[in-house]
Order: C-alpha cells, then structure tokens, then sequence
C-alpha cells in the first residue's frame, strides 16, 4: 500500500488536538517513520503546537523520528540475554553494519534496535528481524541472518 | 473572598490561604525549605526534590515535596526532622554530583550542609528542573522549549531542534537557569569534592539555623524565592 498523504490521514480529525497520537501511529505506520515536515503538518491541522508534537512523538519507543530499513534488526539486551552475551551480539550487528542501534544504513535496508526483555528469557539471547523471533542467537549466526538477508535483497533487486 | 486555613508546621500554627502550597506558607512565615525547581508563581513540577518535608497523617509520615503540596485545614508538617535533613543532604549531593559548575547548586549544597560528595562527578550541562520550560510556557506563553525524549534521552530542546517561531527571545530561560550562575571558583572540583569552608561565617549561621530563614546569600545565589 502506498503511503496516504498526511492529509489524508488527518481528514476528519482536523482540530481536534486529542487524536495526536492516533494520528501519529498512522504517519508512523504508512511511512515508517515521522519526519519533520509531517509533524509540521499534523500539528497545524490539530492545532496544537509544534513543540507538542514533537515531545509526544520523542517521548514514546513506537515512534521511530528517523527513516526505518527495510529489515529491523532488534537485540534484545534485557538481563537474561545480557548475561548470554548480547552485547557481543549488538557489536557484531554494529561491526558488519557499521552503523549504530537506531540509524539506518546507507543503502536503506538495514536499522539496528536494542530493547529491554522480550518476554521470552530463555530463549536467549533474542534477536527479533522485522517481528519474526530468532532464539538462542551467538555471533556467527547474527552474521548468517544478516548476510541470507542481504542475498535475497540482491535476487530480488536482479529480478525485477 | 480568600479564605484561610490552619496549619501545623513543627509545631506552629500558621494562617495561610487556602490554595498555597507549603513551600510558599513556610517561605512566607520564614521557615527555610531549600527548593530549586520552585518558581514564584509558576506552577511546581516537583522536579528537584529538595524541598521534602514530613506529613504526618494519621500518626504516620509520609515524605512529599511541598511545593506541589497543598495546604489544608489541620494538616500537620514537619520541615527539618532528622530523617528530612538528611534525604535533603543526600539530594543535594546528588545534585553536585550531576552538575557542580554552578553557584547555584554549590550554594544549595552549602544550605544543605553538604560537606563531601560521595558520588562521582558527571559534568552534565541540565539538572532538568524545568525552571526554563515552565516560564516560557506559562509568564511568556510561547512554550518555544519543552522537554523531549524520555528516561535517560529527557532533556530541554525546542521544536525539532531549531529556534520556535514562537519564541519571543526576551531570554528569561537563561535568566531563571540555575546553570548559567557562574561557579565559586574555590571547591566542588571533579578530584577535590568538597567544600572548602572559606565561607565560614555562612557555614556557622546555617549550622545554627538549619530552619530559620535569615536571608542567607546562599539563598541569593540559588534564586531562593525569598530573594
Ligand atoms: S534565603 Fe536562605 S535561609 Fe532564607 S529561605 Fe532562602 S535559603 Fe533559606
Ligand atoms: S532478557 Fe531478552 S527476552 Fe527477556
Ligand atoms: S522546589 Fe519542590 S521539588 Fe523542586
């Protein structure tokens, strides 16, 4: 689906300041992520100030303020996959992608995320790909996941 | 017509209109309650934490910040209890530790009688009292800056991280900020945390009164509201 227009997602919703963050979770899921120009927009046609917008949009996780890649790429750093070595996850993420936990690479494929326990403690450590769950996770099979991932981007791209 | 309530505090009775929080009744009879965050007449956030007392309700006492506490008929506070003074000095403390570089906590420190810090120094630039926000958005009405982000992110920034259109640049921001006091020039060095008791005259006053307000210069220093 292509994105709506911010105008369309604000249609029949103009000024009325309590629906900022419905409104922000359409922006958030049509385009992948809030920029600046549509948090201009949104607040001129709830009426609410700019500052408003953007302290919502920052203060909650499920706002994403930067582009998105096309694979989200989250560690799960909560204690019981700290203790299993997240972190060795997170630099070997960090090192082949060579970007840091919320930006997106150049090419736009890939973003790295961190979060705080997923639930599923003994699994650990979690890695989580776009929502899909990948469990007992070392280095060496972060680094398979990522390149199968980049692989089938390329067959796609030589498809089409 | 403004009407009034009694009520106790250490012991006292006072007479203060209905609506006041309890920093502004004590600060009004003289009572000392060191605050930072506390401007007057602008709403209270509660955000330093310096200005705890006591509220004994039902035999039972409770520690809340008084200037987001109201006054009612009857209630009973206590301002400078041993257990008071010293959450008061350990705020304080951890106030140094996050930014030493300013007069104004130095001297809250000193009112607090804070002698040594136990916590490493950190340096940061915004003790995040919310002094700057709150009298944009409320005596300017622009709310060019507010505070963003959430957790450890949580600081002070204007829309998107540009100048507000709104913003008027009259410069109270700067002018209530804690921050922008420049430091005493002698102690609370990363390596040397203490305080180096030149200023002995004061150390002695507030060691003698620790409840009373005698115009203290710390308070000057600070911005305390009875200045
Ligand atoms: S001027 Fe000094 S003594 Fe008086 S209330 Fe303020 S801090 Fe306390
Ligand atoms: S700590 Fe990783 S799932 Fe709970
Ligand atoms: S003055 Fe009450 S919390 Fe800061």
């Amino acid at each position: 689906m292509p994105p709506r227009a911010i105008k369309a997602i604000l249609e029949g919703r103009r000024s009325q300041p309590q629906q900022l963050i419905e409104v922000l979770q359409d922006v958030q899921a049509d385009y992948g992520y809030i920029s600046e120009e549509a948090m201009r927009a949104v607040a001129e046609g709830l009426g609410v100030q700019p500052l408003e917008v953007y302290r919502v949009a920052s203060f909650y996780k499920a706002f994403s303020l930067k582009p998105q890649g096309k694979h989200v790429i989250t560690m799960c750093t909560g204690t019981a996959c700290h203790v299993r070595g997240a972190k060795l996850l997170l630099d070997q993420a960090q090192g082949q992608l060579g970007v840091k936990p919320g930006d997106m690479t150049d090419d736009g494929l890939f973003t790295i995320a961190h979060v705080n326990c997923l639930g599923a403690c003994a699994l650990g450590p979690v890695v989580t790909e776009n929502g899909a769950s990948h469990h007992h996770m070392n280095p060496g099979r972060l680094r398979k996941l990522i390149d199968n991932l980049r692989k089938e981007e390329k067959a796609e791209v030589s498809h089409d | 017509m403004l009407q009034y309530v009694t009520i106790n505090m250490d012991g006292a009775l006072l007479r203060v209109a209905k609506g006041t929080s309890v920093l502004d009744a004590a600060l009004e009879y003289g009572v000392c309650i060191p605050h930072l965050c506390h401007v007057p007449n602008l709403s209270d956030m509660g955000a330093c934490r310096l200005c705890i007392v006591e509220h004994v309700v039902n035999g039972k006492a409770k520690v809340t910040t008084s200037c987001t506490l109201r006054v009612q008929e009857g209630m009973v506070i206590k301002s400078n209890t041993d257990k008071i003074q010293r959450l008061r000095r350990n705020i304080a403390e951890l106030l140094v530790a996050e930014a030493p570089n300013s007069r104004a906590i130095q001297d809250i420190a000193a009112r607090c009688g804070v002698k040594t810090v136990r916590y490493p120094f950190r340096n940061e630039k915004c003790v995040l009292c919310g002094r700057c926000v709150r009298v944009c958005k409320e005596m300017f009405a622009a709310n060019a800056i507010g505070f963003v982000g959430r957790g450890k992110e949580r600081r002070v920034a204007s829309p998107f991280g540009k100048l507000s259109e709104f913003c008027k640049r009259c410069n109270t921001c700067l002018e209530v900020c804690p921050m922008t006091i420049t430091p005493c020039a002698g102690p609370m060095k990363p390596g040397e945390e203490y305080l180096c008791n030149k200023c002995e005259s004061q150390l002695m006053e507030i060691a003698s009164a620790p409840d009373q307000c005698f115009f203290c210069d710390l308070g000057e220093g600070f911005q305390c509201s009875r200045h």
